[in-house]
């Protein structure tokens, strides 16, 4: 059997890789321009988008970091192109992990990259880590338009209920994300509360100071500063 | 007339959602393909439909979950985009309920779909961005950012993340925070449910305690 490495660095994954990233590029470009030229026909002012682009692309880079991390945690065992497709679209680093333990598992082999991790156990893993994942674009191509259908009635019926709707399920979104660190403890709980801190003092400052830059860069500033204090909590 | 727009702005963005997402799923599904056939290694279908199974059984209705969470908070058109680069809860909903606020967008408007387009379509640019900078500095990085003492920041970024976005959107409307708050960290004290499933439970307690609020004035 040809060793698997040599099957997972090929240049033809590289190359797909590269077409998938090249896709989802021009995927969202159009998708910018689309929403970009109905805001300008609405009459949406300009400044206002971008202020909507700044925030995002910054907020958007520094969570991106321990993606490439998980990307060089698994470099070793499944090679560079196939992490770079799965940790670029759907998932997340933990189920690419598991499912691509899963796939080792069923041909047999404990863990990935372990002893007996041959090419045909890759081709394995890459199988289950692909069609675990099918399930939701499916649902979307051919349910989507149904469902924001049936969310816009709703807000036909009763406005005011469907912004305090999506509130609601925002609010139910971060819970889910507030709570770990506060049952846990330790660390994660230090870095939760400075985040909360640094975010009030920031909005404090944007509103009692008119600092109206900061409004857009509040989030990240406060994410950046509470992460690097956690460096600190950690060295006590 | 600006209703004849608006209905056509909307159909544009689910025939591009639903073609650009149908090429997307191909080009995964091509993946697997094309490792089988061009090195003609063929893992025991048998084994690899089992599998696929049993994680599809989790995940489908998680899909489904997922999606009717989801949907209200972006608008269909950021749904397409955000579902196939994934890192929606973490990263592209915060980013665009985040964008809306700057912008003094009313997340229930008609101008929140072009927002949250604007917003998803951006993080997702930059998230592929990073990801390929990773790709192509991966021998001088990897010493960087495997460095011990540094681990503890890329550990604690969701706590980071959400601490700042919890105390700005509990301070903005407590009472939609408390009943969602109460529950996950009960449950969390209790056992540890993954996230991703706890999201979509949680959204609908926290859902359904709003309702009872909205239908009795006291939001």
């Amino acid at each position: 059997m040809k060793d698997y490495l040599s099957v997972a660095n090929s240049n033809l994954l590289f190359v797909i890789a590269s077409i998938i990233f090249v896709f989802i590029i021009a995927q969202s470009l159009i998708f910018f321009r689309t929403a970009w030229k109905e805001g300008k026909r609405r009459g949406i002012d300009k400044s206002r988008m971008l202020k909507a682009v700044k925030s995002s692309a910054v907020l958007s880079i520094v969570p991106s970091i321990p993606i490439v991390i998980s990307l060089i945690a698994m470099a070793p065992v499944l090679g560079i192109p196939f992490p770079w497709i799965r940790l670029s679209v759907i998932g997340s680093a933990s189920y690419e992990l598991m499912a691509a333990g899963m796939g080792a598992n069923i041909m047999g082999v404990e863990g990935l990259g372990g002893t007996g991790y041959t090419a045909e156990v890759f081709s394995s893993s890459a199988w289950i880590m692909t069609l675990g994942t099918i399930s939701a674009p499916l649902i979307i191509i051919f349910f989507l338009k149904r469902i924001s259908g049936g969310y816009k009635k709703i807000k036909n019926k009763d406005s005011g209920w469907m912004e305090t709707l999506i509130m609601a399920a925002y609010m139910g979104l971060i819970a889910v994300f507030i709570a770990p660190p506060i049952t846990k403890g330790g660390i994660g709980l230090y870095t939760l509360l400075s985040g909360a801190v640094l975010m009030l003092l920031c909005t404090f400052i944007e509103k009692r100071l008119n600092v109206r830059w900061l409004k857009e860069f509040s989030l990240s500033l406060s994410m950046v500063g509470a992460m690097a204090l956690s460096i600190l909590y950690a060295s006590f | 007339m600006k209703n004849n727009s608006e209905i056509s702005f909307d159909s544009r963005i689910h025939i591009l959602g639903r073609s650009t997402m149908s090429i997307g799923f191909l080009l995964l599904l091509s993946i697997p393909l094309i490792i089988s056939l061009v090195w003609n290694i063929f893992p025991p279908i048998g084994k690899v439909a089992s599998g696929a199974l049993s994680l599809s059984l989790i995940m489908i209705p998680m899909g489904i979950a997922e999606i009717l969470t989801y949907t209200p908070l972006i608008g269909s058109g950021a749904t397409y985009l955000g579902f196939l680069t994934g890192n929606l809860s973490n990263l592209k909903i915060p980013a665009a309920a985040m964008a809306l606020e700057i912008t003094e967008t009313d997340p229930a408007s008609d101008d929140a779909e072009i927002i949250s387009i604007i917003s998803v379509a951006t993080s997702a640019i930059v998230s592929a961005v990073m990801i390929f900078l990773g790709v192509l500095l991966m021998v001088p990085l990897s010493p960087i950012l495997s460095r011990p003492e540094i681990q503890p920041a890329f550990d604690n970024v969701l706590p980071a993340l959400f601490g700042a976005l919890g105390a700005y959107w509990i301070l903005k409307s407590w009472k939609l925070a408390i009943t969602p708050l109460v529950i996950t960290i009960a449950v969390f004290l209790v056992a540890d449910v993954p996230t991703s499933a706890m999201i979509p439970i949680n959204a609908l307690l926290s859902i359904i305690a709003a309702r009872i609020l909205y239908k009795k004035g006291l939001l």
